[in-house]
């Protein structure tokens, strides 16, 4: 279980102006949860401190009840798996390195004959084995895009958070990824919390909806609450149109009005 | 054809490795033929079974302490450059020779010359040693309370650190007896031809251990070339690595220096020329070939410079050709953006 308690997170130097302002939250388990808002309403923020990445200036995170901060690094990378929002590589490496790398937590390096299996697995979930010899730097966005997201596979942890996983996916990839996620928390169990922008493939796939404001989470609960005018509206300062669709919600966000 | 080498390169790799063995080894050859064989050519002597041992005995340490550290300057450089996620930067460049200068310089002018601290070169080699640990020390901590464009600041410290320290060691030295100025130029004139071999016995188990120690770890620095974030997410404790590194990288260069003087841009010049040959980003590879590379380099130079009669130093064919390569690769990389 992951619980949040009063965290509060500044990057300015005297704090004054906050990133994030005494959240409380405890992560659904074995659901998808999707977590939604408007840029810079501290959505990464906030993952990079659950996942210990960044430091938090107040308040703590529990890992199954134990303060993250006093768990070892390696114990932590067993336990979740985080895809940042950006990566930047200097090093010229292959898919299959990169990948193989997500199982160091547990083999430090060291790849015996399961983590080869995980690799293997990450790799076909991502429909990578043909290019897993390819260096990351030759590949296009949504390739190397799905490269990180086979690492955070591999690295195979009860919790996963993927920031903004459907960066540079074009449509078929994207709802590839979202089925993926659904497949591992309905099948393996897994935890999911992922950034979404695209509010619609939350209302499709997501258990649960996160919705953050100016460092503070102003609505959560079930995605059937959360997909609702009065709520979107508020979150994302938008005019939103919300129609069903075989039993489902689909919000209309565009402007036709000429 | 079927490619069921997991590992691209392999074969390259080995022939690579196999090459550099062989060259090294011709470079001993050359080193120890240029001081026996050739030397006596030149003399017009005949060549002695006695004298020949007698050569080979004294070339053993200097070969042995040339091999080492220059291992140890390779090692380091890899290292530094994985913990500043750079490939241009080399631990020379914070300014070890000019510490080295200004403590020799304050220990004779301080203490004179008959002290126990100048004269002996066990307790002169660890208070220089340390001096240039705790100076880097002190500059890392800087940075990395600064963390960001820490390369610039890096160089800009290097400079103004030489700078500073050069400038006083030179006040000094004005100042002294003519007697002290020649005993300190005889101690701070440490290099190639002239290696401090009094020390050897310390700091030879102090690098083996060393490089022991910076190997055994290969796979996490293979981890943390993915950044820091990246690092921390698998698991690795990122602060206290690049605390950890950078104290072995400071100890590694201030050894190095005191056993025979600055190399500046050996270490940089080894390890990409292994990057080059190598075509991998794993540490151990990559830590064996720039350690190669690197004693070739000095010992292969050193031949040829005895060949030569000694007309130029090692130590600047070995900066010309780095600092090219240098230039060579700034522009290259520039080019991309
Ligand atoms: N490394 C950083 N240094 C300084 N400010 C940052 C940093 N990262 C994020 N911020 C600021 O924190 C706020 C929240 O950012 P972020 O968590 O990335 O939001 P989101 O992911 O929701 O777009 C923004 O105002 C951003 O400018
Ligand atoms: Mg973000």
């Amino acid at each position: 279980m992951i619980e949040i308690k009063n965290i509060s997170q500044s990057y300015s130097r005297r704090g004054r102006k906050k990133t994030l302002k005494n959240i409380n939250f405890v992560v659904p388990e074995k659901a998808i949860t999707a977590m939604v808002g408007a840029n810079g309403a501290g959505k990464s923020t906030l993952l990079g401190v659950m996942a210990n990445i960044v430091p938090a200036q107040a308040g703590e995170v529990l890992l199954a009840g134990e303060d993250i901060t006093k768990i070892k690094p390696s114990d932590v990378a067993k336990k979740i798996a985080f895809l940042r929002q950006t990566q930047q590589l200097s090093v010229k490496i292959t898919i299959n390195d990169l990948v193989e790398y997500g199982r160091f937590p547990h083999c430090g390096g060291r790849l015996q004959e399961i983590d080869k299996q995980k690799v293997e697995e990450a790799l076909g979930y991502m429909n990578l084995l043909d290019l897993r010899d390819c260096y990351l730097n030759e590949l296009s966005g949504g390739q190397r895009q799905r490269a990180f997201i086979a690492m955070v596979l591999a690295q195979d942890t009860p919790y996963i958070f993927l920031d903004e996983p459907l960066n540079n996916l074009d449509i078929k990839y994207s709802v590839e990824m979202m089925k993926t996620i659904r497949m591992m928390v309905d099948e393996l169990g897994k935890t999911v919390i992922v950034v979404l922008h695209d509010i619609n493939f939350a209302a499709a796939y997501a258990n649960y909806v996160v919705a953050m404001k100016d460092g503070e989470i102003v609505q959560e609960g079930k995605q059937e609450e959360i997909i609702s005018k009065g709520v979107l509206d508020t979150v994302f300062d938008h005019d939103f149109n919300i129609v069903r669709h075989d039993g489902r919600s689909v919000c209309l966000y565009f402007d036709y009005k000429l | 054809m079927e490619v069921t080498n997991k590992k691209p390169g392999f074969r390259n790799q080995m022939t690579a490795f196999s090459v550099m063995a062989a060259l090294l080894i011709l470079g001993v050859v050359l080193y120890i033929f240029a001081r026996t064989y050739v030397k006596a050519w030149r003399l017009g002597v005949e060549m002695s079974r006695q004298a020949f041992d007698q050569i080979l005995g004294r070339s053993v340490p200097a070969l042995v302490g040339m091999a080492i550290a220059a291992v140890v300057i390779a090692v380091v450089s890899l290292l530094f450059q994985t913990m500043t996620e750079s490939k241009v930067l080399t631990p020379s460049m914070i300014g070890f020779d000019a510490v080295f200068i200004g403590v020799q310089t304050m220990l004779l002018f301080f203490f004179g010359s008959t002290s126990v601290l100048f004269q002996n070169s066990y307790v002169n080699f660890l208070i220089s040693a340390g001096a240039m640990v705790v100076i880097s020390l002190l500059m890392y901590s800087a940075i990395l309370r600064k963390s960001k464009n820490n390369m610039i600041f890096l160089l800009m410290f290097g400079l103004v650190l030489s700078g500073i320290v050069g400038n006083g060691a030179r006040y000094l030295q004005t100042i002294m007896t003519n007697y002290e100025f020649f005993q300190l130029q005889a101690a701070i004139h440490v290099t190639v031809n002239n290696m401090n071999t009094s020390i050897i016995f310390l700091v030879l188990p102090i690098m083996v251990l060393l490089i022991v120690v910076i190997l055994a770890r290969h796979r996490t620095y293979n981890v943390l070339i993915l950044g820091g974030a990246q690092a921390k997410g698998l698991g690795v404790a990122y602060e206290k690595e690049l605390h950890r590194n950078l104290i072995l990288v400071a100890i590694g260069m201030s050894v190095a220096t005191a056993l025979i003087g600055s190399l500046t841009f050996l270490g940089l010049l080894a390890v990409n020329l292994a990057r080059m040959l190598l075509k991998t980003h794993r540490h151990l590879p990559l830590f064996i070939g720039s350690a190669v590379i690197a004693a070739l380099a000095l010992i292969m130079g050193q031949g040829v410079v005895e060949l030569l009669e000694g007309a130029i130093p090692v130590t600047v064919i070995i900066n010309l050709i780095g600092c090219s390569y240098l230039f060579y690769f700034i522009l290259k990389e520039n080019k991309k953006f």
